[in-house]
């Protein structure tokens, strides 16, 4: 069940709940007082047992703490790189921040670099910080990405992918190997094993954006079908 | 009349001194917060100090729609990122994977346990509760039998 919200509508569903118990406010709403408004225009989602947001349709990405973004490093300014993740303002990457970096072993990152990388700060007042490394100091899924191609698309399509009930990967998986990183800054960067396959998979990934879950496999048959034969 | 005593405050000189240090670093952080909630006073309203809301702002998709981590790679296109995957799948089924199978019931086990409990009893007890459990609790058929000499039968011999 969704309801499309308007910026100033009052959420009267979440105010009741908040009467008994803890509401999760999600992207999309505000606090005023004791009222819950919509800041954005698009579907107003509930999720059990107390969540609620607004999944709207933007490009802009505002950087959020704890997300995984694809940046391009601009240039390296003394200690930290610089980053364009397509946030308000470039984010600073330091040189310490990968696996066993040390002041002596910095790391080889140059400008044109495409990073794998998580916020660690994410205010609207400083701007944005990456890491690519996790609490524990190893790399994990994070770090420079090599060869492949970056695209950009709409911040939904991002999310779209990542959804676990999404079909798409698991669709495309059968047509080709491939390899992706989803930056949630809509970013989509991939790799297959030739660039025909690399651009073929990117062409599904983008027609999937107004695609349901049910034509999904339809998409990436076709594009199978154009590849192979 | 105050009800509330006042501190004596400790003079300027006696705190420079050298045993005073820690004090000293008490005091000055008692008055530095003093100085903190005068300047903010007006800031902050009487509802920010005792609100206690049933809101909790989230500002992350990732939480409200589960989302998964971005970075894949399938059939052995990366095989440092498939095998991290494999491990957090792994991962997720032991932690969803609670009731195993079991091969002796409740009920069972619970008997046992309880036969458990009798015989470590029996253990513990003094000659005379032995004696006593023993001339109450019913005889079971071959005790109640008396000893008797059988007389072998021809052909056992």
């Amino acid at each position: 069940m969704t309801e499309i919200v308007l910026p100033g509508d009052r959420i009267c569903a979440a105010e009741e709940l908040a009467r008994s118990k803890k509401v999760i406010l999600g992207p999309g709403l505000r606090r005023e007082n004791e009222q819950v408004i919509a800041c954005k225009p698009g579907r107003l989602h509930h999720k059990e047992p107390n969540t609620y947001w607004v999944d709207n349709h933007q490009q802009r990405y505002v950087p959020v703490k704890g997300e995984a973004v694809i940046g391009v490093v601009t240039a390296k300014a003394g200690d930290i790189y610089r980053v364009d993740i397509g946030a308000h303002d470039q984010a600073s990457l330091s040189y310490l921040a990968f696996e066993s970096a040390t002041k002596k072993n910095r790391p080889d990152v140059n400008p044109g670099d495409i990073l794998y990388g998580r916020l660690i700060v994410a205010s609207r007042d400083l701007e944005p910080e990456l890491v690519c490394v996790n609490s524990s100091g190893k790399k994990g899924k994070l770090g420079v990405l090599m060869d492949g191609f970056v695209m950009n698309c709409s911040l939904n399509l991002a999310r779209l992918i990542l959804r676990e009930n999404c079909p798409l990967l698991r669709e495309l998986t059968k047509e080709m190997p491939f390899e992706i990183a989803v930056g949630l800054n809509g970013r989509i960067w991939i790799k297959a094993k030739s660039q025909r396959e690399t651009i073929a998979l990117g062409n599904a990934i983008l027609a999937a954006e107004n695609a349901s879950y049910e034509e999904m496999p339809k998409i990436c048959e076709n594009i199978g079908n154009i590849l192979f034969s | 009349m105050s009800a509330k005593k006042v501190r004596p405050r400790l003079s300027k000189g006696i705190l420079e001194m050298k045993f005073m240090q820690r004090t000293k670093a008490k005091v000055d952080k008692e008055i530095e917060e003093a100085e903190g909630r005068e300047m903010y006073s007006q800031e902050i309203t009487q509802k920010m100090l005792n609100s206690n809301s049933n809101y909790i702002m989230e500002p992350s998709f990732v939480h409200c729609e589960n989302l998964i981590e971005g970075r894949l790679s399938f059939r052995g296109m990366n095989p440092e990122i498939e095998r991290l995957l494999e491990l957090e799948q792994a991962d997720k089924l032991a932690n969803t994977r609670h009731e195993q199978p079991t091969e002796v019931s409740d009920k069972d086990m619970a008997s046992f346990y309880n036969a458990q409990q009798v015989t470590m009893q029996k253990k513990f007890q003094t000659k005379a509760q032995f004696k006593a459990k023993r001339n109450n609790v019913e005889k079971t058929k071959w005790q109640n039998k008396k000893a008797r000499f059988h007389k072998p039968q021809e052909d056992d011999v």
